[in-house]
């Protein structure tokens, strides 16, 4: 808050200054106003966490009131029969190769983008933006039927490729509005010592991308690791279910059990949420990367 | 000059990826749309057959107008509430930050999570919302939010709206920052209340940030798809049945590859139709005002 436009002036003397109360005072309560409301946006999500440490007693006997004490005993139930630690490392695995797979083919592909304007790079644009606008379940049915017929369902090389492809896109474009700002004048100098193409990229364009691979990364993370559909028809071995749909059966199982349901759904956030809490501002960043610009 | 075309060869691993599990199956889509492929066995031609029968029957031309309905309602009610928050949030440094965070929170946690949980809110018996509304004297107000038919589409609809004010608001934000502050500074030595330096100082300067997130929220909403299958399955009564749920359904219900592939390309027709629409309009109406 900044009060400095507010002259205080020793000589009046006329008693308290008002104005500055009143000011003061609005200012307090508009602050209380939106704490409130943005409290309230919350609500659903403290519901659920409350939730999940009650009895269902307790849920009977008082839906909205705080749990009596820490009962782990939901989530001991939780973890036991989804297959959690399992279905994490799962998602991990699955989630990391995919962003292997698109930090390196997408700044690769960037890179010629950002740099040349003409016939070819319009159409590998272009292909990007159908892609950036297609939802994923208008490819699922032919991915469905590839796979099968390559033997790709329930493996890991297929859905990280399945997933790479989606996330591409959204990849080249990150990179290539990077590499357009950074500097010819760096390249220039790398080609006058005799380096080429491969050269140039790797040891100039690549080191300057660290900041933005790290949003990217994060961003691609938190959309492998939500994804719903993919894994859904493309795993369905037991020990290869990813966390969503290890929430998905368990809590589809039960019949929204809430004594399960809500358990689940803590665990199922709760790798997310702590990497936000850490990682914030840069996922803030990727979310208004494109307003921008 | 050679060096540089050269430079084109980067592009082939992420071309390769893309070929194969995105334009392939893009292609297979339109080709198993003219078949009444089964998912196993002889696929038959059959022509257009399938798409004859989307445009001819009201069922289908209901579920194209329900998700069409669908994403008005969530992308204008997502631009508003971005809209306030933001407002409300710049004007305030202090918390700007923390609150941002905060309601960009669901905005990054699963459909499947979020779904569930809503389930339960909505849920007409001992549902978190029912309850409250009981606890706060508003009995009257109980509704069966998922169950009843008129108001399920807008029960799910509030969700979504929920789960992305936090993004649209991130957004705005972003372009509130852009505006220079000598320009509020301005307003405010005019005499401008808060709202007026809003409604005709910060709002036309917001042009660009208002284009992408409506652009944005557009595709993304009328991709959706989890939504409405955790909390309704597209019920009651067809209420809630999208396109997307409709595809699904074809799909993995029935086993009709065919004529779910036809109901996707219809599907991806007017995905693309839209961005290219509301692109063109938007962009014009930013460069005239």
């Amino acid at each position: 808050m900044s009060l400095t436009e507010t002259q205080s002036a020793p000589q009046e003397r006329a008693g308290p200054d008002w104005d500055l109360i009143r000011r003061r005072a609005k200012s307090i309560l508009v602050h209380g106003v939106v704490l409130t409301l943005v409290a309230i946006m919350l609500l659903p999500l403290v519901y659920m966490v409350m939730m999940s440490f009650k009895t269902s007693t307790e849920i009977a006997q008082d839906p909205l009131g705080l749990p009596n004490s820490l009962y782990w005993g939901n989530y001991m139930a939780a973890l036991s029969s989804m297959g959690y630690v399992r279905s994490v490392i799962n998602s991990l695995g699955i989630t990391l190769s995919v962003i292997v797979v698109v930090v390196f083919a997408g700044a690769m592909a960037a890179y010629p983008l950002a740099r040349m304007q003409n016939r070819i790079s319009r159409v590998i644009v272009m292909v990007m933006a159908l892609g950036l606008a297609t939802p994923n379940f208008v490819t699922i049915t032919p991915i469905y039927v590839i796979f099968r017929d390559l033997g790709l369902l329930d493996s890991y090389l297929g859905i990280v490729l399945a997933f790479a492809a989606l996330k591409l896109p959204l990849a080249v474009f990150f990179y290539t509005s990077f590499i357009a700002a950074i500097p010819m004048e760096l390249e220039e100098a790398a080609r006058l010592d005799n380096c080429n193409n491969w050269q140039v990229f790797w040891h100039v364009i690549r080191p300057l991308l660290a900041p933005v691979t790290a949003t990217l990364s994060l961003f691609v993370m938190i959309m492998v690791w939500n994804d719903f559909i993919y894994p859904l028809l493309l795993l369905t071995d037991k020990d290869k279910l990813t966390v969503m749909i290890a929430v998905y059966k368990f809590v589809g199982n039960t019949g929204i059990d809430p004594t399960k349901l809500f358990p689940a759904a803590v665990l199922g956030s709760l790798p997310l949420l702590l990497m936000f809490a850490v990682f914030q501002r840069k996922i803030m960043a990727g979310a208004t990367a494109g307003a921008v610009k | 000059m050679r060096a540089r075309r050269s430079l084109y060869l980067f592009t082939i691993p992420a071309l390769l990826v893309i070929g194969l599990f995105f334009i392939h199956p893009i292609i297979l889509t339109f080709e198993m749309s003219l078949t009444n492929y089964k998912g196993i066995g002889e696929a038959k031609d059959v022509g257009w057959r399938n798409y004859e029968r989307i445009f001819t029957r009201d069922r289908y031309l209901t579920e194209i107008w329900l998700t069409l309905w669908y994403t008005v309602i969530v992308v204008s009610a997502l631009t508003v509430s971005g809209l306030f928050f933001a407002a409300m949030l710049h004007r305030l440094p202090l918390i700007r930050n923390f609150s941002r965070a905060a309601l960009y929170t669901p905005a990054m946690m699963s459909f499947v999570v979020i779904g569930y949980v809503w389930q339960f809110l909505y849920s007409p018996l001992n549902g978190g919302i029912n309850v409250a509304l009981r606890d706060l004297g508003l009995g009257a107000w109980e509704q069966n939010w998922l169950g009843d038919p008129s108001i399920a589409l807008y029960s799910v609809a509030f969700t979504q709206i929920w789960m992305f004010t936090g993004f649209t608001c991130a957004i705005f934000l972003a372009g509130f920052a852009g505006i220079p502050e000598e320009i509020n500074e301005a307003g405010r030595l005019e005499g401008a209340s808060s709202w007026q330096r809003f409604r005709y100082l910060e709002l036309p300067l917001l042009g660009p940030s208002i284009t992408v997130s409506v652009m944005l929220t557009t595709i993304g909403t009328l991709k959706t798809f989890e939504l409405p299958f955790i909390l309704t399955k597209g019920g009651p009564d067809g209420a809630t049945r999208l396109l997307s749920i409709d595809i699904i359904d074809n799909l993995f219900g029935q086993y009709k590859f065919g004529f779910a592939s036809a109901l996707s390309v219809v599907m991806l027709v007017i995905v693309l139709a839209v961005a290219f629409v509301q692109n063109k309009v938007l962009r014009d109406r930013e460069h005239t005002s």
